[in-house]
């Protein structure tokens, strides 16, 4: 298992970068963290022509906070978003679903980029971004352009990137302060890519009910799913458990996921109304708790 | 702007490297597709780094880069320039010498087949690296990158407890003040 | 956390060395990163091989162009089915003749991942390059996946020479079943199937080859067990036996899986004979996923255990089909190993067993940490867990009724095998003892009254034989080509000239076990030195006398045998050199920490430097008579071992050593994810003598993690056409230690009669009863919900399955 023959390209700028991807598209890959695409090339699942590493794109490093908007460049390491207290103050969130993301010798490498553009269903990230209604900044020859999160991932591990463009940074809306976030993932094994997860951020009103709620789910179709139905049944509703368990059970419809040798579609189906209902639980009680401390 | 002359820096399959590794300065000539783990293993014969599986599940080339633990095979040497790596060379080489990790996993038994060891011994330096007393159960998760197929983990767990009281305490691993 | 329960502890010898938590002597070297692995072998103008695998699980092989590989710089040769077929014998094999099988595909390819062609090259990159660029033209034939089907006239037929699917089938009956389950109150039936696993080290299996000297292939390699079988290697290469040298290697780990795994260092030494260059095949991975010489058991039982309304067995009658894959290589060998321990712990005399083997388009099996007996063991406390609901009876209830009784020892089973020794109700109430099952019991009607939880709670027991005879190879067969009966071990006592010792073992014996913890704490209690001060190495094929190898619990009472043979020998030559120059008898003198002193004088001593400096350099001072030098080798034969009757309605004492272990598991299921939590597991195992209780703890643990892995989590999977579908460890799933609880380990101890220091062996037993424990713990947390473990690995989406269809029928 060792990677097949490439041009390895390190450009120190996103612009060379972009070039360079403008130059040999379909004929290039980007190495952002190699933590899936390094295994695909040791098994010569891929097999490209020219490698572009943008590990030397020191701009596409930084985080910054930018009044309601957390941007995270697309070179930053995952287990950056673990200890980063700029980050769990903005995007609480963030620091709840990253520890699902493999193991540490994995974050240490894996980037925020190089999980959205690899567009996992399965993968935490893509499903963070989807949830929060992120903004994917991504920049061709053209220039850069904004896409949400919901448009930027079209379908089984596939992006909605031009050949020349590349993903340089994830914008996060800061989540107000009186929200509670939560993730629930349920996998083979702690560390596995999702059977299903889910990730809900719920407000609350003065009488308790559910003001706001937004719901993503991984793991159970070809792209992460916003489960709206779920978010309309939630939203003026009480924090009951029949509630929330009415609510979930509408995610079922979404799921979307053939038998494989780790689980039934209909099993996935179940686990999905299970994680949605528990996360939804789970922030629901932190958004109480947010309240009961700040009042 | 980009032209093809600019490419041409591109061009070859080898190219110089000049890194650190376990403390020293080293530069070597290597193909651009080789990974970081056999450049260890091949080019600066630091066998301590395993090969289990070459697609980043098993964890048993783990190496320390710049003190974080990363999985060597799914780096290419290349990436590596300008980088501080560490194989459980740099803790000690000298079996009569062990360093208090290493002296710990041995008082432990924390190893049977030595495979997974060095990349274990690595990790729990970077785990006792910030010095602070953890559970069981939180070194249980913090180990679980890397698989080991001999011990059942536990310990490697005992092990790492044991070098934490080491580190913390001495090499006797008696703390007074948590005993 | 260790416990030992050990009521006889005045009765036991003292010892200064065995039975205390000691460093191992081998893991210095393994902490600073030189083990000394396969892939760490390096030498002048080493050139590496990697394998094109067979997409197709079955098709004939039309063309195979190499063309383009050859032409790419470093590729060095190409060689496939025709090179071997005009070279080669088959590789060694203890099935029908009719089942030959090469390393590398002759004509036909029988399952995804068999190797098609080797490429050589200057490194491992460019091999591989040379696999990418083969074209390969194969015929498609049908794919037979099924082993039931496999069986069914009509179906393709793998090895056409063979002419059926079934490999093999016997029917053998101890006792009468019929007359057994007919006097029974009760009998219980299941349909079980036990998928594949494999033990899956973290090393794989690899092999370094060369021309050496006079033209002699050395083989270096961490296989297992080729002083024993290096002529099969020989043979299977078409040289002459002493021109073949294996050099054992140590392992990253075997678990059975490098158990005589003769295909990667028979393929290393042809290619080293055919290139004429120094070769390394080191297995990667994807390479060991799909094409080890080692899947494990695929079972699929049809099972019926009769039982008196108090709970007694009265007989069991199993029909079993195994999914053997594509080759026989070891035979039926895995049922052997069910037959020792076959009716348990439990004194039922009635058993009937009908096997078949069915041939598949799937990889061949092989050993796994039980060898087969860990399957026989799950469906035996599968039955008796069933048998125990029906009846109302507790598991520790049932189990303790039916225990054979410590005054009935030796005891010997139906079917042949013998019982040494064991006290199954002191490790069943050391168990219980560590363990508040009554609070549990409670505490689990509580938790599932007041907050919803489900936890259930399994008990089983296993036997855990112990150092295997060579009879069962043949002990299948009316007419054994090679009726075997020794399986012995040897050891090499050497004192230098100095007085420092050197002990040499005579096979490959390091594969993560402590082959030099336990041989030098042997030498170390016989002449009174720290073992650390041994130096251990291990004898390659020129010079190793006879030794069978580790596996299937044998080394470490094998080779306790053989050095304190070896020892006995060489302080009877101490004793005889003192006496000659202290003047004083013999039988006036003993060896006691390193000196030989006078009995009652022990100021009248020599110590091992001076005596040693006579043996080698003062021949004048030696008893007349006495030759220079101070080393001795000692050959240990099986200690009890018998033939098989000519009917095989006795298959012989061929696997006496017999341990025992008792699990207690208490678990939490998730109805709604089927995820599995332990709350807490104690695991008491007797392995007779502890020579080293840290380290038998870590083999249990360890061994425990794999059953754990083989219940929950790991399969070797072929879709329908006989896709593979496990060839990455994303698929292949071994647990992590997130998933792997903490054990709390108990010992007893009952010294087998029959050993030396009463050891018998330890390393397989974790494995052969955490899936009995896990199964019985899961199907008693969703009792309400009829869940019962039938098929291993046993996983969520079948969990939630059941508890939903439940719950859907009302």
């Amino acid at each position: 298992m060792k990677p097949p023959k490439f041009m390895y390209c390190d450009p120190d700028s996103v612009e060379e970068a972009v070039a360079l991807k403008s130059r040999y598209g379909h004929d290039s890959l980007v190495l952002a963290g190699g933590q899936s695409l390094m295994p695909m090339l040791n098994m010569r699942l891929a097999n490209p022509e020219v490698l572009i590493d943008i590990n030397r794109v020191t701009d596409l490093q930084q985080i910054t906070r930018d009044g309601d908007v957390l941007e995270i460049g697309a070179g930053v390491r995952q287990s950056v978003l673990e200890t980063d207290p700029a980050v769990a103050a903005a995007v609480p969130l963030l620091g709840l679903v990253v520890p699902y993301i493999g193991h540490i010798e994995n974050r240490h490498r894996g980037t925020v980029g190089g999980s959205l553009a690899h567009a996992d269903a399965a993968a935490e990230l893509p499903c963070a971004a989807v949830t929060l209604d992120a903004t994917i900044v991504v920049q061709g020859t053209e220039g850069r352009r904004e896409v949400p999160a919901r448009e930027f991932f079209e379908g089984f591990m596939t992006n909605c990137c031009a050949p020349d463009e590349l993903v340089v940074a994830v914008r996060f809306p800061v989540t107000p302060a009186a929200a509670g976030s939560a993730f629930v993932e349920h996998a083979r094994r702690q560390g596995d890519f999702a059977l299903a997860a889910a990730a809900a951020v719920v407000t609350l009103d003065a009488q308790g009910h559910i003001a706001s709620a937004a719901v993503g789910v991984a793991g159970i179709s070809g792209t992460p799913v916003r489960a709206t139905a779920v978010q309309d049944a939630l939203v003026g509703g009480p924090t009951t458990t029949e509630a929330i368990a009415a609510a979930a059970a509408a995610v079922g419809d979404s799921v979307n996921a053939a038998d494989d040798m780790h689980a039934t579609g209909t099993y996935r189906r179940h686990l999905a109304v299970t994680v949605v209902k528990r996360a939804i639980t789970a922030a629901v009680g932190n958004a109480a708790a947010v309240e009961r401390n700040g009042s | 702007m980009t032209t093809t002359e600019n490419h041409s820096k591109y061009d070859s399959d080898t190219r110089a490297v000049t890194l650190r590794v376990n403390g020293r300065e080293v530069t070597r000539e290597v193909p651009t597709r080789q990974t970081l783990a056999d450049f260890l293993r091949d080019d600066l014969d630091l066998v301590s780094v395993h090969l289990g599986c070459e697609h980043g599940v098993c964890g048993c080339c783990t190496v320390l880069l710049d003190g974080g633990s990363v999985r060597s095979c799914l780096m290419l040497a290349v990436q590596a320039v300008g980088h501080e790596v560490e194989t459980v060379e740099s803790l000690s080489a000298d079996q009569n010498a062990l360093h208090p990790i290493q002296e710990a996993f041995a008082e432990e038994q924390g190893l049977q087949c030595g495979f997974c060891t060095p990349a274990m011994v690595l990790r729990t330096k970077e785990i006792l690296a910030d010095g602070v007393e953890r559970s069981d159960d939180e070194v249980r998760n913090e180990i679980s990158g890397i698989l080991c197929r001999c011990t059942g983990y536990q310990n490697i767990i005992n092990a790492v407890q044991n070098a934490g009281r080491k580190l913390r305490c001495g090499n006797s691993g008696t703390c007074a003040k948590e005993a | 956390m260790t416990a030992v329960a050990d009521g006889e502890a005045n009765e036991k010898p003292a010892y200064t060395y065995i039975g205390s938590d000691r460093k191992r002597v081998e893991d210095p070297r393994l902490l600073v990163g030189r083990g000394g692995y396969i892939a760490d072998l390096k030498m002048q103008g080493l050139t590496h091989a990697a394998i094109l695998r067979s997409p197709v699980p079955h098709g004939r092989i039309v063309s195979i162009d190499a063309t383009e590989a050859l032409k790419i710089p470093g590729v060095i040769a190409v060689l496939t089915g025709e090179d071997v077929k005009k070279h080669m014998n088959p590789c060694m094999n203890f099935g029908p003749p009719t089942i030959p099988q090469f390393p590398i595909a002759v004509d036909k390819v029988r399952y995804v991942g068999e190797a098609v062609a080797a490429v050589v090259a200057e490194d491992r990159y460019i091999a591989e390059d040379g696999v990418e660029a083969l074209v390969v033209e194969f015929e498609d034939l049908p794919a037979v996946t099924d082993p039931m089907k496999a069986l069914e006239p009509g179906s393709a037929v793998l090895h056409d020479e063979h002419g059926t699917n079934l490999g093999y089938e016997r029917t053998f009956e101890f006792g009468d079943i019929s007359e057994a389950l007919g006097r029974a109150d009760l009998v219980v039936e299941d349909t079980l199937h036990w998928g594949r696993s494999a033990g899956m080290p973290m090393e794989t299996s690899g092999a370094v080859a060369r021309i050496g000297l006079n033209g002699v292939l050395e083989i270096h390699c961490n296989s297992l067990n080729f002083s024993y079988l290096q002529f099969l290697v020989a043979t299977a290469l078409k040289i002459p036996s002493n021109k073949l040298t294996m050099r054992p290697v140590p392992a990253g780990g075997s678990f059975g899986s490098k158990f005589t795994a003769h295909k990667v260092p028979t393929l290393a030494g042809f290619l080293a004979l055919r290139t004429g260059r120094p070769v390394s095949y080191v297995e990667d991975r994807l390479d060991h996923l799909m094409n080890s010489d080692h899947h494990a058991s695929d079972r699929y039982y049809d099972a019926k255990m009769g039982f008196t309304s108090e709970g007694i067995i009265t007989g069991l009658d199993i029909d079993v089909v195994d999914d053997y894959g594509a080759y026989l290589q070891f035979g039926v060998g895995t049922h052997g190993n069910a037959f020792s321990q076959a009716v348990g712990p439990y004194t039922f005399r009635d058993l009937k067993y009908r096997l078949r083997a069915a041939l598949t388009n799937k990889c061949q099996q092989g050993a796994y940490r039980g060898f087969g007996s860990e399957v026989h063991n799950w469906v035996l406390e599968r039955l008796i867990d069933k048998a125990a609901q029906e009846l109302g009876l507790l598991p520790e209830e049932i189990r303790r009724r039916n225990f054979i009784q410590p005054d009935q020892f030796p005891y010997k089973i139906p079917g042949g095998n013998l019982y040494d020794s064991g006290d199954y109700p002191k490790v069943l109430d050391t168990a219980l003892g560590m363990i508040d099952l009554a609070y549990w019991r409670k505490e689990k009607a509580r938790l599932r009254e007041e907050e919803g939880r489900y936890i259930g709670i399994g008990l089983a027991t296993t036997q855990e034989r112990s150092v295997f005879s060579s009879t069962e190879f043949w002990f299948w067969f009316d007419e054994p080509a090679f009726p075997i009966t020794s399986s012995p071990e040897s050891a090499t006592i050497t004192i230098d000239p100095t007085g420092a010792f050197q002990l040499l073992l005579h096979c490959q014996a390091m594969w993560g076990n402590s082959p030099e913890t336990v041989s030098t704490t042997i030498v170390a209690e016989e002449f009174g030195i720290e073992p650390n001060t041994v130096n251990v190495s291990y004898a390659d094929t020129a010079r190793a006398l006879p030794g069978t190898g580790p596996g299937g619990s044998r080394y470490t009472v094998m080779v306790a045998g053989a050095v304190r043979g070896a020892a006995r020998k060489l302080k009877k030559k101490l004793i005889d050199i003192a006496a000659h120059t202290l003047e004083v008898s013999a039988e006036d003198l003993e060896l006691v920490d390193a000196r030989v002193q006078v009995v009652g004088a022990p100021e009248r001593s020599l110590g091992l430097p001076e005596l040693a400096a006579s043996a080698y350099f003062f021949a004048l001072s030696l008893p007349p008579g006495m030759q220079s030098g101070l080393e001795e080798a000692y050959t240990y034969d099986h200690p009890y071992t018998t033939l098989p009757s000519a009917d095989r309605t006795d298959l012989g004492v061929f696997y006496p050593i017999m341990g025992h272990a008792c699990h207690i598991a208490v678990m939490e299921v998730d109805p709604d994810t089927g995820q599995t939590s332990f709350l807490d597991y104690v695991a008491v195992h007797d392995a007779g003598t502890v020579v080293n209780p840290k380290s038998l703890g870590g083999h249990v643990t360890g061994g425990a993690a794999q059953g754990l892995g083989s219940t929950l989590y790991e399969e070797l999977a072929y879709d329908e056409e006989g896709q593979f579908k496990s060839s990455t460890f994303l698929d292949y799933l071994v647990p992590t230690a997130n998933e792997v609880p903490p054990f709390r380990i108990g010992h007893v101890e009952t010294p087998s009669p029959f050993t030396e220091y009463g050891i018998k062996g330890g390393g397989e037993g974790g494995r052969m009863v955490t899936p009995s424990v896990v199964s019985a713990a899961i199907d008693d947390a969703l009792r309400e919900y009829g869940m019962r473990v039938r098929e291993l690995p046993v996983k969520p989406s079948e969990i939630v399955a059941t508890v939903q269809d439940s719950l859907a029928r009302g």
